[in-house]
């Protein structure tokens, strides 16, 4: 063999190693495109389409007249997947001044093998365009130089969020409460109707490039579906007044809490319903736990004085008195060998039973409940709504404590009729007035005026059961009777409206503290209605443990009149004339006016 | 005299003298690598808001000059060549020591293997280096008295000094890849000139325990060494090597029968396998081609081989022989690792796949080689 034939058989031998090379790389593109391609196209699906939770936004709550209570508005979470961070410390030199960031703790959060850091939570949409212009604008300048495409931003990837926003800050912050870091109601109506509120939250997939969304790549799998938005039946001027008036006062009594409740005793529609204290929902360092309580039905009390117009009412209502009926009304009176008394020592009265309610005397309610007997008022306290939940879709309400008659004592009797022995809530409370003022038809009371979809179409909420308590006739004598209550002689002067006729109630009730489980301190309320002749509106103020002065017209009768004024002159109410026919108040005072009566007859004739 | 004034005659030129399924192989291949270097970065450079044409024009550039280089190399007729390699090596190993010079050189991916240039530019002078050896180890080899005269062991050892000044000065950066393929053309052109079949052996048992040793000492960096387990293993580490290796398999696969279509594949424009424009560029075309994408581009480095074994045959002197052989050993080399690597044969090196890969060096290197297999044919019978 010659030179060249070595060489020739050499390039022979390479040639045929080259083609059994070339078959097999044929060989195994045949194994992984053909015969495996389906289960590498399977890792592919699984690697590649990311599926992330689309948030759906929450709906937001108005108030009956469309203005916004509750909001959420779009907002923009920023992760970063912390292996695809080329640069960390040159990444946080440019990413951490827009966002207000401390740049050492961004390092921190950029550097590492997580795929996953959330580095800020609901900034404005625009923040995070500042965000990606400064890091495009960064990259363009760093690919210009050696090496700049490793040394580009990546990593930061945007996620729709929604921040919820309260315009009215403090105004409503009991009442329409706020939601947790999750994005559920914690409190208020966020909570109590927070199944309506939230939305659906879509699912939505994007594909992923080393942990990157490449953009356009986003597919929406599953829509999210907004929450439907709620329209309240409070008006947000009336709650003003309302939260202004209640803040003031507790702060001025220095009580534990306050309420205030106004509501339409003709649909049970609550115009307003403040607490206090209170918080600003927009300022998490304003919240604590207590606070976030409402107070009007979430706190129980034993309503006194308020109780004894639900004693009369039923003797009435039974026929067993008139308001002008005789009693004879001792300072003290023993039952069930326990001795109770009326709040100020006084020689025995004669008494009518307008005289009874408005002087509210305890020997004097015992003695009506005695003729009632214990069926009779148990069952107008269950039909006046005591010891059942009212529904007025506020969050955490209580039902209050009315204990059936098979589990009364001896004392039960005569401590229920004048108002103790059993417990309400404000709302209830209010609602008994509601009853009165509505000729006898209690209309369960609502802070839900009704929906609204994501186009904007209304939906009103089915009107609220309604339950006839008492006639007409014993709700017109009831509130007859009431106004004298404000009058000069009554328990709340100060309650007192000019150009109005206003009826109510006074109550001051010792307190049961749990803590100590005895009474201290006091509930101090008044609940009232005007116009007395047809009453358009009950607003409730309960004061709860105030220091010092106790009487529930005192504390409570100058907030009533404060916010029914501004109620009555906001719905343009027309005054009415001042009642020519009092209601006599004691025996006396009753003769004088039969005497006088007789008189004008003769004279007429 | 003479013969200084037949090869003046041959310099006039004419395309009809150039192995045209050759040229057609070779302006395929750059046509396809053309379309995969944009696919692999326009969508990546896009979500950076930055020019998504930034790698497909330069790339097209890197060919333009490519092509200029190779016409260039064909112009002068090889066996002149001969007078110019001591300057080539020279300027091979100048450059390869500059590269190894903190401040001159960069490092990428823990290699010192480049050397900046003015205006984002950057030349690989390994890349160059696989010329200057090969015409080198031709030039001495072929340079013999007699014809018929083997090479002697003299001229072999001469060979493979000319060729381990290169070698470890590559290997220093370090840069495996380009080490085993400079080896294998080395061997290779020891092979075809024959030289005892002793050598050749020998050289291949030096090869395996030199990369053996190399590995166990350390002389490799510890990323050359992870890149060589997670061979054995690609899912050991699956953020790592063993993550490129098996996302590189993965999105060849997805593309099955016929491609993802180009521009399409969404492993390609989510980049999950790195670097895919230039070292995993088959993935490209893999996933948006698929296989019948893939077997085109097998089939056109066939073509390649075989005409480059034709012109090695065609050719009347040892030193265009050898030549060819060693452009073959190094093409086909590369080729193998790149594309074996690709689809999980070989273990991970990082060289680039000829006349497809984004990387000027490289680029210019293999049209260079192309042009001096031009070069042997117009000369040859």
């Amino acid at each position: 063999m010659n030179q060249d034939q070595i060489v020739q058989d050499r390039i022979r031998k390479v040639v045929a190693v080259l083609i059994i090379l070339m078959m097999l790389f044929g060989l195994r593109l045949i194994e992984i495109q053909a015969i495996r391609a389906q289960e590498y196209v399977e890792k592919v699906d699984i690697e590649l389409n990311k599926s992330a939770t689309l948030l759906a936004p929450r709906g937001a709550i108005f108030d009956k007249n469309g203005v916004e209570l509750a909001r959420s508005i779009s907002a923009i979470n920023i992760a970063v997947d912390q292996t695809v961070v080329n640069d960390p410390i040159n990444a946080a030199k440019v990413v951490a001044p827009i966002l207000g960031l401390s740049e050492s703790e961004l390092i921190q959060n950029l550097t590492g093998q997580r795929r996953y850091v959330l580095i800020a939570k609901d900034v404005e949409p625009s923040k995070w365009r500042d965000v990606y212009a400064a890091i495009t604008a960064y990259n363009i300048e760093i690919l210009k130089t050696q090496e700049g495409i490793s040394k580009r931003i990546g990593g930061f990837v945007p996620e729709r969020s929604y921040i919820r926003e309260y315009p009215n800050g403090k105004l409503s912050a009991s009442l329409v409460g706020i939601i947790n870091d999750q994005g559920v109601g914690a409190s208020g109506i966020e909570s109590s109707l927070n199944s309506i509120l939230s939305g659906i939250n879509g699912k939505y997939v994007y594909a992923n490039g080393r942990g990157n969304i490449i953009p356009g790549s986003e597919q929406i799998r599953t829509e999210a579906k907004s929450g439907t938005s709620i329209r309240l039946t409070i008006d947000r001027d009336v709650q003003w007044v309302a939260q202004n008036a209640i803040s003031q006062a507790v702060a001025a009594a220095r009580a534990e809490s306050g309420t205030v409740i106004v509501m339409d005793p003709r649909t049970g529609h609550i115009l307003a319903q403040a607490s206090a204290p209170t918080f600003d929902p927009n300022d998490s360092e304003s919240i604590t736990q207590n606070k976030l309580r409402n107070p009007s039905v979430q706190e129980v009390y034993e309503p006194g004085s308020i109780g004894k117009v639900i004693t009369v009412a039923a003797a009435l209502q039974e026929k067993l008195v008139t308001p002008d009926t005789v009693f004879t009304i001792p300072y003290s009176l023993k039952v069930a060998g326990e001795t109770f008394r009326d709040h100020e020592k006084h020689p025995p009265q004669r008494l009518t039973t307008t005289g009874l309610l408005a002087v509210s005397s305890n020997t004097g309610s015992i003695k009506l409940g005695q003729s009632l007997g214990k069926d009779a008022l148990y069952n107008y306290l269950k039909k006046f709504g005591i010891g059942e939940n009212t529904n007025s879709k506020l969050p955490g309400e209580s039902a209050g404590i009315l204990h059936p008659v098979k589990d009364w004592s001896g004392t039960s009797l005569p401590t229920i009729a004048f108002g103790q022995g059993y417990s309400v809530t404000a709302m209830q409370a209010t609602s008994v007035f509601a009853t009165i003022a509505n000729d006898g038809v209690r209309v369960k009371p609502t802070i839900l005026a009704g929906l609204v979809d994501q186009t904007g179409k209304f939906t009103a909420s089915e009107k609220s059961e309604s339950i006839q308590v008492l006639s007409q006739q014993t709700a017109q004598s009831l509130r007859k009777m009431m106004e004298s209550v404000v009058s000069p002689n009554g328990t709340a002067p100060s309650a007192a409206i000019d150009g109005y006729r206003v009826a109510g109630k006074t109550g001051t009730a010792e307190r049961y503290n749990s803590n100590c489980g005895c009474y201290s301190g006091y509930t101090a309320s008044f609940i009232g209605f005007a116009p007395a002749d047809q009453p358009k509106y009950v607003v409730n103020v309960t004061i709860q443990d105030p220091k010092g002065m106790h009487w529930g017209g005192v504390l409570a009768g100058p907030v009533f009149k404060k916010v029914m004024s501004f109620v009555l002159q906001n719905e343009r109410i027309k005054p009415t004339p001042v009642s020519e026919t009092h209601l006599s108040l004691t025996e006396a005072a009753l003769k004088s006016k039969i005497l006088a009566n007789k008189n004008s007859k003769k004279a007429g004739a | 005299m003479s013969q200084s004034v037949k090869y003046r005659a041959d310099r006039r030129l004419n395309l009809g003298k150039f192995d045209n399924i050759l040229n057609f192989a070779v302006i395929g291949l750059l046509a396809i690598g053309t379309l995969l270097v944009y696919a692999g970065t326009r969508e990546w450079f896009r979500s950076y808001g930055l020019d998504p044409e930034y790698y497909l024009k330069r790339h097209s550039i890197n060919i333009v000059i490519g092509v200029l280089l190779a016409y260039g190399t064909t112009l002068i007729d090889y066996r002149l060549l001969r007078a110019y390699t001591p300057i080539i090596w020279l300027a091979a190993v100048v450059g390869l020591v500059l590269v190894l010079i903190p401040g001159i050189g960069s490092e990428i991916n823990g290699a010192r293997a480049w050397i900046a240039l003015p205006g984002g530019f950057q030349i690989q002078p390994a890349e160059l280096a696989k010329i200057a050896i090969i015409v080198g180890i031709a030039m001495i080899l072929a340079d013999r008295d007699q014809v018929d005269q083997d090479p002697s062991d003299l001229d072999v050892l001469k060979a493979l000094a000319i060729s381990a000044v290169p070698i470890l000065l590559i290997v220093a950066q370090p840069d495996l890849g380009t080490v085993l393929i400079i080896s294998a053309a080395v061997v290779a052109m020891i092979g075809a000139s024959g030289a005892r079949a002793i050598w050749v052996v020998g050289l291949l048992l030096l090869g395996v325990v030199g990369v053996f040793t190399a590995v166990q000492t350390g002389a490799v960096n510890e990323y050359q060494v992870a890149r060589l387990q997670s061979f054995v293993d690609p899912n050991a580490d699956p953020q790592a090597t063993g993550y490129q290796l098996r996302q590189s398999r993965i999105t060849i696969g997805s593309g099955g029968l016929f491609g993802k279509g180009l521009f399409e594949g969404p492993q390609t424009n989510g980049r999950f396998v790195p670097e895919q424009q230039t070292d995993f560029i088959f993935t490209v075309a893999g996933e948006e081609l698929g296989f019948v994408g893939g077997s085109l581009i097998l089939f056109l480095y066939f073509l390649i081989f075989l005409r480059a074994f034709a012109i090695c045959k065609r050719s009347s002197d040892l030193f265009g022989r050898l030549v060819c052989i060693g452009v073959i050993a190094w093409f086909g080399f590369q080729t193998f690792e790149n594309i074996g690597m690709a689809m999980g044969l070989m273990p991970m090196t990082g060289v680039p796949l000829p006349f497809l890969s984004y990387g000027g060096s490289s680029m210019f290197a293999n049209l260079i080689g192309i042009g001096l297999l031009q070069n042997v044919y117009a000369r040859s019978r």
